[in-house]
């Protein structure tokens, strides 16, 4: 099968440092690719290359197996869906209609776009909040609808870069929910986040063989494992300079850090 | 927000009817000259500058994220002052083709700045805070050399000079507004056809791109396009203060902020606001023509401090 999105060696430098380094990535139509990393670890740089926001300096980014820097803006949002850790709006446009403004790559009457804004938001639960100015929205609404904005796209593969960053517990369990759903849905998933326990809450049963976590340490691939890989805790330990340990919780496995010198 | 819009064009429409027949009142016998050869003329002159330079200050204003972004923030307005200045220093009373000397140095001199603008927004890695910098610096150039041209006029000319730059709107007939209509219509309805990305580019420039925008080719296009019409308004009627800060916030004001209903109606809003203007510029001097930028000014201004004291509280 082919990849939606190949990076390929991917290397950014800026200056003498680099901040990504030879990182290879793939997300095929239904995967869910975790990366997740301390700050500073170049997960947001890899995504700026993965949007073709930014080139890199070595290496190639293909999606659907052509070169990003060669698509026009219009075919890479056909592919490739950004939920950005929160919705950056200057003014106070309604939720309908930036999640129409969302369908930019579609040639469509403006009443279309209004139509599958309303589809869109119903899919989030979000339908009340339709005429609603954004900027008084919650923080938990604001990323409600920007979902529904990244649904309206209708690109294969999406890519979340911390959502649930400035969200409070139940905001996050609400919107990794909401990304569970989209991933059943049959859609690719990247996701960067520095809590890998935020994944938790977009998992059904049996599908933790099947989150693909990739680590990311000082702009270098740390490691590559599956949510379920008995050493995963080890690998996050390593990465984030802690002791990681996976317990049970109701069935559901979460990562716990303690403390470097108190250890054993 | 159906009944808001239907009231707002119905106020305008009433505006630019009625503005014809403000003023002194008309002796029978000159009633047709002053009505079809002053009147309307300048009345269809500021449908067409109030409506371009209301629309371009809009545009900016999305375009730059910014409430104050105005064509005098890319230079626009200072490249047309200076190449009005070495027109009329360098005593320009002639006319080529039927177009005054001045008119075209202050189009080539608005359009040479703001092109200069352009060009740096076309780099890849340009931020929008960049360009207005680049607009503040070479508005200052433009301005040091416009002192510079200034400081060598005799009183005469730094009289002309002086009212040019208070902004106006031509006296006599139709020959400016026939060729003004071509650049302004070139302009709007370009700007027009870019509602649809700067909807998109609400959400900040690199969720545009994502969702599908060719960031750089809308910034340049509005650029372009808008220094092009300020560039028209500017070389026949001045520098006109305010309009374009004004009328837009108005219109989101009362209309919101959706680019769909924004831009279209800052054009017809901006169009009978200037008519209006006009009209007052009429009689609140009687016996006087007052310049209309003076009027956009003192219109202008209380509503701008307004906006500024809302923002900061």
């Amino acid at each position: 099968m082919t990849s939606l999105l190949e990076v390929s060696g991917a290397t950014v430098r800026k200056g003498e440092r680099a901040l990504l380094e030879d990182v290879s990535l793939r997300v095929a139509p239904g995967d869910f690719v975790a990366v997740v990393g301390p700050n500073g670890a170049g997960k947001t740089t890899l995504m700026r290359v993965a949007l073709g926001l930014q080139r890199p300096d070595a290496g190639r980014v293909t999606l659907n197996g052509r070169d990003v820097g060669a698509l026009s803006p219009r075919e890479r949002a056909a592919f490739l869906a950004w939920l950005p850790q929160r919705v950056q709006v200057s003014e106070p446009i309604t939720a309908q209609e930036h999640v129409a403004a969302a369908r930019y790559r579609f040639t469509e009457s403006h009443r279309r776009s209004e139509e599958a804004a309303l589809v869109a938001l119903a899919r989030v639960q979000a339908e009340p909040l339709a005429s609603r100015p954004i900027t008084e929205l919650s923080g938990g609404e604001q990323q409600r609808v920007a979902v529904a904005a990244l649904l309206a796209q209708e690109a294969p593969l999406v890519l979340l870069d911390e959502p649930a960053n400035f969200l409070d517990p139940a905001q996050q369990l609400e919107l990794y929910a909401l990304v569970g759903q989209m991933w059943r849905s049959g859609l690719g998933v990247l996701c960067i986040t520095h809590d890998i326990n935020v994944l938790a809450h977009a998992m059904h049963a049996g599908s933790e063989g099947r989150i693909r976590v990739l680590g990311l340490s000082k702009g270098r691939v740390a490691f590559e494992s599956h949510y379920d890989a008995p050493d995963l805790g080890e690998h996050l330990g390593r990465v984030f300079s802690v002791r990681m340990r996976g317990v049970e919780v109701e069935n559901r496995r979460v990562f716990v850090g303690m403390s470097l010198e108190r250890g054993e | 927000m159906r009944t808001r819009l239907v009231v707002m064009l119905a106020v305008c429409a009433l505006v630019i009817a009625v503005a014809p027949f403000i003023g002194p009142p008309m002796p029978p016998d000159a009633r047709d000259f002053i009505l079809w050869q002053l009147r309307i003329p300048r009345t269809l002159m500021a449908l067409v500058v109030g409506g371009t330079l209301s629309l371009v200050g809009a545009v900016y204003q999305s375009l730059f994220s910014n409430p104050l972004a105005a064509p005098s923030t890319i230079g626009t307005t200072a490249g047309a002052t200076l190449g009005a200045l070495v027109a009329i220093v360098l005593g320009a009373r002639t006319a080529l083709w039927g177009l005054p000397l001045i008119t075209g140095a202050a189009f080539v001199g608005a359009l040479g700045v703001s092109l200069l603008v352009a060009a740096i927004a076309a780099g890849r890695n340009v931020r929008m805070n960049d360009l207005v910098l680049a607009g503040i610096a070479f508005s200052m150039a433009a301005g040091a050399i416009s002192t510079g041209v200034q400081f060598s006029a005799d009183s005469a000319e730094l009289l002309t000079a002086m009212r040019w730059t208070m902004g106006h709107l031509p006296q006599v007939g139709y020959q400016n507004i026939v060729m003004l209509l071509p650049i302004a219509a070139v302009s709007v309805v370009g700007l027009l056809t870019l509602t649809r990305a700067l909807e998109v580019f609400i959400s900040g420039e690199e969720h545009a791109e994502s969702q599908g925008v060719n960031v750089r080719a809308v910034r340049m296009a509005s650029i372009g396009l808008g220094a092009l019409g300020v560039a028209g308004c500017v070389a026949w009627c001045g520098p006109i203060a305010f309009v374009e800060l004004i009328v837009p916030h108005i219109v989101r004001r009362v209309l919101g902020v959706s680019r769909r209903v924004l831009l279209p109606c800052s054009v017809v809003v901006g169009a009978s606001f200037l008519v209006l203007c006009d009209a007052v510029a009429r009689i609140i001097f009687p016996g006087k023509e007052t310049p209309v930028g003076l009027v956009t000014a003192a219109l202008g201004t209380p509503l701008l401090i307004y906006l500024v004291a809302r923002k900061s509280s």
